[in-house]
């Protein structure tokens, strides 16, 4: 009787005899698709609204604050006119340097997992300290690099707020190089390797180019990570009420400054602290449309 | 069943070849002599007793149902294999004279000289100029306008240089896959080598860009030798001088296309071609 033990001849004359009953699965399935698409649709419904309104009171609270003076003003008393010119230039440099120092090592750890260390126990234990790295609080990497370049001179340093924050890039970065290399797939390895190249310049020369998009994601992805990181700078690089450029002295930090400044008393600090975390957030979005943009015209070529 | 001995005496050129015979001649040299191959993955016996020769500028046809072992005697011949651990070849495989599957073999300076085209076309994420200079550099130190010369030279060749001239620079990606599938075996005649191994290299592709690649094979054999793995019979009749029939791990009978598919000597091929199985 059923459809399913009918032989397969049988299978367009069961599927007439069954139209009434399909019906009816029919539409029970149909309702069920509605109600997971509504309840999904209500889902990126609510994620959105999240995101736009943290956006829109970033904006509102934060553009008032935004003027030449803010931009070119060294940070002053509560009430004194001051503007954020240290921090923003104390995390552009913190951030690029840690970025300069963390995603190399994280792509060449990312290349040695991928590529060389498939089952080897050393490659093993790597990938899971970078894995528990990606996920340690990072106020624990701020302590961590406090006891080993803070605690011994004595004296906080941008230095050490670089290193803190490059120790965040590496995870981030080894697990995308990983991930991206992993989909290149064997055909392209293996033409490479036809045509006489040693295993070295496979990697490097084909399968790193396939995967050289998705790397940047990552890289871009650690930037946005660590311009916003407060914890980790608190101990190291601390801040700096001055102007100052110096690696070797405290530096200031758009995330730090906002961090002293929002729970203040003063008006004026407090519209800095939105204007500040408004110009962390414009900041990565831009970097990020920016890479975009470069990798799609590089991708057209 | 037949004894092991037969199989080998078939592929042996001199008894599947009669020497006074047109295109097969005995002076066509071989280029490649196999002479009693296995292969293993790992526990799998992948090829039994294995011989048989390329002769040199010829095309040879391998044919045979679907997993018969073509495509791992063809990566045996440019050592493909070597990049798999577990895989392993016995025997002797001679190019000129040489045991290449010996272990002291330079394997990059192997496969310079022994070139494979892929099923899939896989052009690199470079842009056209680049996909063939890649080989080139691997192999040679050449002037900017003596690449420009090679890359060009191999484009031609192809047939793709009219169609791709105006834009070396831009992406392989963006082409169609016959032009990709040129592109792949531009990059490899460009380095210069001696023997082209082709694996189903139009089974991806529509007809035209098939017939396309046909009519290049017959011009590339002037220069070169060709081994191609096919499952058209069509197109191993149409394009090979020697077609090789293999049946689950063995060669069972090598001879001339034309009398191959004509008049097969052995049961098993002739319900082949026939399509009586495969
Ligand atoms: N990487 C591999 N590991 C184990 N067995 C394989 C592998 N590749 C191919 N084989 C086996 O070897 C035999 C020959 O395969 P192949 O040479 O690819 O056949 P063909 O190209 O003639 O279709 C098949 O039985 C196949 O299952
Ligand atoms: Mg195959």
């Amino acid at each position: 009787m059923s459809g399913a033990m009918a032989p397969a001849g049988g299978v367009e004359r069961d599927q007439g005899r069954n139209r009434g009953r399909d019906r009816g699965l029919d539409r029970r399935r149909r309702l069920r698709d509605g109600l997971a698409t509504l309840l999904c649709g209500l889902a990126t419904v609510l994620v959105l609204l999240a995101l736009f309104s943290i956006l829109a009171t970033l904006v509102w609270n934060g553009i008032g604050g935004l003027s030449v003076a803010t931009l070119t003003r060294v940070t002053a008393p509560g009430g004194e006119n001051g503007g954020l010119l240290n921090p923003i230039v104390g995390s552009v440099i913190q951030v690029a340097l840690a970025t300069l120092l963390g995603a190399p090592i994280g792509i060449a750890a990312g290349i040695f997992l991928a590529e060389y260390g498939a089952g080897s126990p050393f490659a093993t234990a790597v990938r899971f300290i970078s894995d528990m790295l990606l996920s340690a609080p990072s106020i624990l990497v701020g302590l961590f690099v406090y006891l080993l370049l803070v605690a011994p001179v004595r004296h906080f340093s941008g230095y050490a707020g670089i290193v803190a924050l490059a120790i965040l890039v590496i995870p981030i970065v080894v697990r995308t190089t990983e991930d991206m290399l992993r989909l290149v797939p064997l055909s392209m390895r293996e033409a490479a390797a036809a045509l006489g190249a040693p295993r070295w310049k496979v990697v490097l020369l084909v399968c790193v180019r396939a995967a050289a998009g998705g790397m940047a994601t990552g890289v871009l992805l650690a930037v946005a990570r660590i311009a916003g990181e407060t914890a980790p700078l608190l101990f190291t690089s601390l801040g700096n009420l001055n102007w100052s450029t110096r690696l070797g002295a405290p530096m200031a930090s758009l995330p730090v400054t906002i961090y002293q400044y929002a729970g203040s008393a003063f008006d004026d600090w407090v519209q800095l602290a939105w204007t500040a975390a408004l110009l962390i957030t414009a900041g990565v979005l831009l970097l990020n449309m920016g890479a975009r943009f470069a990798l799609r015209r590089r991708g057209e070529r | 069943m037949e004894p092991d001995a037969n199989h080998r005496s078939r592929a042996m050129p001199d008894s599947a070849i009669p020497a006074a015979d047109g295109a097969l001649s005995a002076a066509a040299r071989a280029m490649i002599s196999i002479r009693g191959l296995d292969f293993h993955y790992g526990d799998h016996h992948a090829l039994r007793g294995i011989s048989l020769d390329f002769p040199a500028r010829q095309v040879t046809g391998m044919i045979g149902p679907s997993g018969c072992g073509k495509s791992t005697l063809l990566r045996i011949l440019n050592r493909m294999y070597d990049l798999y651990p577990g895989q392993r070849a016995t025997g002797e495989v001679l190019l000129d004279g040489e045991n290449i599957i010996a272990p002291g073999t330079d394997v990059n300076r192997l496969r310079s000289r022994v070139g494979m085209v892929f099923q899939k076309p896989t052009p690199f994420p470079m842009s056209i100029r680049d996909n063939i200079a890649f080989g080139i550099k691997l192999h040679e130190r050449i002037s900017r306008s003596e690449m420009d010369g090679r890359i060009e030279d191999a484009l031609r060749r192809v047939a793709l240089w009219t169609e791709v001239k105006d834009r070396l620079r831009a992406g392989a990606g963006a082409l169609s896959g016959g032009q990709q599938q040129r592109l792949c075996i531009a990059r490899t005649i460009a380095t210069r080598p001696e023997v082209i191994l082709l694996d189903e290299p139009t089974s991806a592709l529509d007809p035209i860009s098939t017939a396309r690649i046909e009519e290049l094979l017959d011009e590339l054999k002037q220069d070169f030798t060709i081994a191609i793995v096919t499952h058209n019979l069509q197109q191993a009749a149409r394009c090979a001088d020697q077609v090789a029939f293999f049946f689950m791990g063995e060669l069972v009978e090598v001879d001339r296309a034309d009398r191959m598919f004509t008049t097969p000597r052995l049961k098993r091929t002739q319900d082949y071609i026939t399509g009586r199985f495969g």
